[in-house]
């Protein structure tokens, strides 16, 4: 593979019409600028045109982005809703913690109004969500766990032990054999360790 | 003081420089581990770091968020030790809140905040010794410590103060020649593009001369976003070999 060029801001890497714009450019006057410091990628995606992009070995700061799957930790339950830090987005770790939000009635798609979040979270569980909203000021992200593959991923029985999910609505610690609820996420079995 | 003056007949100026000569730039990117992008940079005797934060969650007052942009947060302090005389109050005294909202206006101009809604990004400076410059000089090190964090932005920002005595700009003043009483202009510009960012000057100044000072600052500028760029291509090609692309 022939060395990467390097580019920094505002360098001209090409014109709209020979390269489509990726991430880590900019458009301007029918040509495409960089916007970082760091190599040009060109890629063949399969469409007419291969995209453009700059990469930097250090990936930036990736931001949570409306329809991302996110992995976060409960912090507090109320019977509204429950607060969440988020961790992950995606396969991506943040640098930072961003807040996070589910109401009671995104927690499942059925019988929205029955839910109780004690008995669908706890705190320090770990949930994978989808984010449905940046929110406005006063809110945070909104997240939604109102999907098959949604909710929770580890959680922790009373006891301190690490639960086994028995089905969609409930969790047994190991140790006591105590039965507890959460919404749990059914985990796709490619993802599964044996 | 009588003896001194700014510009000599041989077109000296008082530290030896020609009236368009700039002062040695010297910088380092990437000079703190724990921030997310980090700059040293010296203009001359004039040295500044500065540390970029960010994009993160908005903090402090949350009403100030932006919906559709990031909302950045400058803040300029001065080290007790930077001046002859010690500092009494280096920061929240109204010169260093004038110098961040200027910083301010100056980077919401140059980085592309609509790629991150609703976060915030964080610009702290520092100047460890002043001697004349220290906007031209945080800019220039802020320029580097964005670039560092990997915050995407339209072009390099270059900055430097100009003045003007017997009919001829002097580029990139010193202290001595600040105090000294000339007019004095300072522009933050785009170079690539030849837009300017922000354009500063509070002294009197005839309207036909205003044309040819923003000339020569325009071109200080360029001088020193070519330095800027060795130091990132360089600083590029050292954490490549490091990572070993």
């Amino acid at each position: 593979m022939s060395p990467m060029k390097l580019c920094v801001p505002g360098d001209k890497l090409c014109s709209v019409e020979d390269c489509i714009p990726g991430t880590g450019v900019y458009l301007r006057h029918g040509y495409i600028y960089s916007s970082l410091a760091g190599y040009v990628l060109r890629k063949n995606e399969g469409e007419e045109l291969p995209v453009i992009s700059v990469v930097r070995e250090t990936e930036a700061q990736l931001l949570p982005d409306v329809g991302a799957i996110v992995t976060c930790k409960v912090t507090s339950i109320n019977p509204r809703f429950a607060k969440v830090h988020i961790l992950y987005v995606g396969s991506t770790p943040l640098k930072d913690r961003f807040r996070g939000t589910i109401r009671k009635e995104d927690v499942r798609a059925t019988e929205k109004d029955k839910v109780e979040t004690y008995k669908s979270f706890r705190p320090g569980d770990i949930v994978l969500a989808k984010v449905i909203s940046l929110g406005d000021v006063q809110s945070n992200y909104l997240l939604t766990t109102a999907e098959n593959e949604l909710g929770v991923v580890v959680a922790h029985s009373e006891a301190g032990a690490q639960m086994v999910p028995i089905s969609w609505c409930e969790m047994q610690c190991p140790r006591t054999h105590a039965k507890e609820f959460r919404k749990v996420a059914r985990v796709q079995p490619e993802y599964l360790q044996a | 003081m009588a003896g001194l003056e700014l510009l000599s007949d041989q077109g000296y100026r008082l530290d030896g420089r020609k009236a368009t000569e700039l002062r040695k730039v010297q910088a380092r990117m990437g000079v703190f581990a724990q921030a997310d992008g980090s700059a040293y940079l010296e203009q001359g005797n004039t040295k500044a770091l500065a540390v970029v934060y960010g994009p993160h969650e908005m903090r402090g007052s949350r009403s100030r968020t932006l919906h559709d942009r990031a909302f950045i947060n400058c803040q300029y302090s001065m080290a007790t030790f930077s001046t002859a005389e010690r500092k009494r109050r280096p920061h929240g005294d109204r010169k260093s809140a004038e110098m961040s909202l200027h910083l301010k206006q100056t980077f919401e101009a140059a980085v592309m905040t609509q790629l991150y809604p609703r976060s915030q990004i964080d610009i702290y400076v520092k100047i460890l010794q002043s001697d004349g410059g220290n906007y031209s000089t945080c800019v220039n090190a802020a320029t580097l410590a964005v670039i560092d964090a990997g915050i995407p932005m339209r072009d390099y920002v270059c900055a430097c103060t100009v003045g003007f005595v017997d009919e001829t700009p002097l580029a990139d003043l010193c202290y001595a020649e600040e105090s000294g009483g000339m007019s004095s202009l300072a522009l933050a510009l785009l170079p690539r593009g030849g837009q300017i960012a922000l354009l500063q000057m509070d002294a009197r100044l005839h309207q036909d001369h205003l044309e040819t000072l923003i000339e020569a600052a325009m071109t200080a500028c360029k001088g020193v976003s070519k330095v800027l760029d060795e130091v990132v291509r360089q600083h590029l090609q050292e954490v490549s070999v490091l990572t070993g692309e």
